[in-house]
């Protein structure tokens, strides 16, 4: 796997956060630490309230208490475009890609704080890494399958070599064969090569595989924490995720 | 068949002045997510500038006009500073701010009557010889109308599609939020969308009274009703479709003035604003999700 695309990670780190909309609170005092050469995944059921935690590190939904910081620096509340500029990249669970844009120009505004002319270097790497992207390069996002939409959103946010990757559910509505590709090869991949990596995933079974540390969200909390092995022999996790109707 | 040929002639100029001020109205719906019923008074309140400029500061027509342009432009960037704006950040719903916006365009088109009158105005502009094409007839004025028209067709065209700040204006209206996470400063964005937006509303308000030799404060407050139809034809938020939108709603006019009666001329307007609404709410051009 090429190791150019990300830059060395930087700790990732939030304490005590809770965030939410118009004031109230649907994350409450929440601490993630990822560190570089690390995955650290999020899980739990849905309404958790994982996207918003995500959301409120990247600076789209307010934190209404605690602190983030990425190497060091506070980006607490810092706008998202501010937040892009120090090595972030985050790739929401949905709206993940400009469906107007082509695929050229997704990656292009992928690349939109890189000087001019760097901008093709950058764009032919990321075609390194998902070659499947070079045949599509005209057509308009909007028009890709759901696995090209996640490697364009993903090529998207490599476009700037972020050293922390923030990845919102990166499998959702994907054929299982393609999302274990994505996690295992891709997503595992940019850790491996030293990059931070803070997931959001609802296969909970796929995410422990690739994951150093998980967390487990419920009623907008920590209920859990650990790594993976250790979860796994936890009977109240294994009952919750993946045992019975749960597993996935 | 001279009839038709000359109404099509007159249409052809409909669309050219049409498709100056929808390329902008659409541009500045679809980026900053505004629908502008003011963007009538902006255009008139331009034209009158370049009056004042032609006929009391004794310029060129063509040279007042840049007082037009540019006073559409920074209207407009005023009027989304300090009126839509601090509307927006109270996040209420869509229609407040389009009341808002008839409000503005009711202020601004009668306070313009308020200081101007009721009277109606002309440039001192010659039309310049007569020019005929296919059973046509055009003035040299009207030439230039369609030069310039073609001409921002094309800029718009290229801003959008090989310029940093067309795709970003094309990535801010598609999806604001992933913007904002790609670097891109949307606000600036925004703010520069205004600008171009306004002064595209100051140029058609200038050519717009230069095409209809005389007018009056209140010349454009109908105007809304064609932009509106050559939008939503073409597709809301859809630059490229509003081209085609005001060709089509600018030519249908025309003809159907000389085949009906003129007066009808913003009831077929209407008309295909209420088929397109029924029967294709995001236009020809537009997706379900521009609708």
């Amino acid at each position: 796997m090429s190791v150019e695309l990300s830059t060395q990670g930087q700790v990732l780190s939030a304490s005590q956060v809770s965030a939410g909309y118009d004031g109230r609170a649907i994350v409450h005092g929440i601490d993630v630490e990822a560190t570089p050469g690390r995955v650290v995944s999020i899980v739990g059921p849905n309404g958790s309230g994982k996207s918003t935690l995500l959301k409120s590190l990247v600076g789209v939904v307010p934190v209404l208490g605690g602190s983030v910081s990425v190497g060091g620096t506070d980006i607490t509340n810092v706008p998202p475009e501010r937040i892009a500029t120090m090595g972030v990249g985050y790739v929401p669970q949905v709206d993940d890609v400009f469906p107007p844009l082509t695929v050229k120009e997704n990656l292009e505004i992928g690349g939109y704080l890189l000087p001019r002319h760097q901008v093709h270097e950058r764009i032919g790497a990321v075609l390194e890494f998902f070659p499947r992207l070079k045949k599509m390069m005209t057509r308009k996002a909007g028009k890709l399958s759901g696995g090209e939409r996640k490697m364009l959103a993903m090529g998207r946010v490599l476009m700037l070599s972020p050293s922390v990757l923030v990845l919102d559910e990166p499998t959702a509505n994907l054929a299982p064969l393609v999302a274990t590709q994505l996690l295992e090869e891709y997503i595992r991949g940019f850790a491996d090569a030293g990059s931070t990596v803070l997931l959001v995933e609802q296969r909970a079974k796929a995410a422990l595989r690739i994951s150093d540390w998980t967390l487990v969200l419920g009623g907008g909390r920590v209920v859990l924490s650990g790594r993976p092995d250790d979860l796994a022999d936890n009977p109240v996790f294994v009952e919750s995720f993946l045992g019975g109707g749960a597993h996935r | 068949m001279s009839v038709f040929l000359s109404s099509l002639g007159f249409g052809i100029i409909s669309a050219a002045v049409l498709a100056i001020a929808t390329v902008g109205f659409t541009m500045q719906f679809a980026v900053t997510n505004v629908l502008n019923l003011a963007y009538g008074s902006v255009m008139i309140n331009s034209a009158f500038v370049t009056y004042f400029l032609n006929i009391h500061g004794h310029l060129n027509a063509w040279v007042a006009l840049i007082g037009g342009v540019a006073t559409g432009s920074v209207a407009s960037y005023l009027l989304n500073r300090f009126v839509y704006t601090p509307f927006q950040r109270r996040n209420l719903a869509p229609i407040t701010i389009v009341i808002v916006a008839l409000g503005v365009d009711l202020c601004g088109t009668f306070g313009l009557q308020a200081i101007v009158g009721g009277s109606y105005f002309t440039y001192r502009q010659s039309q310049g010889r007569e020019w005929h094409f296919l059973g046509m007839y055009f003035s040299t004025l009207q030439l230039t109308i369609i030069a310039i028209a073609l001409g921002v067709m094309i800029a718009v065209a290229w801003l959008l599609r090989y310029t940093r700040l067309g795709k970003a204006m094309r990535a801010t209206s598609a999806n604001p939020n992933l913007a904002r996470n790609s670097g891109v400063r949307t606000q600036s964005v925004i703010s520069t969308t205004w600008l171009i937006s306004g002064a595209l509303a100051g140029l058609a308000g200038t050519v717009f009274a230069m095409n209809t030799g005389v007018f009056e404060a209140t010349s454009a407050q109908l105007y809304i009703v064609l932009l509106l139809a050559a939008m939503f034809l073409g597709g809301p938020g859809e630059p490229y479709g509003a081209m085609l939108g005001a060709a089509t709603i600018g030519i249908a006019t025309e003809l159907s003035a000389a085949f009906i009666n003129p007066q009808y001329k913003m009831v077929i307007a209407f008309v295909i604003l209420l088929g397109m609404l029924t029967f294709r709410p995001y236009g020809l051009f537009g997706s379900e999700r521009t609708a």
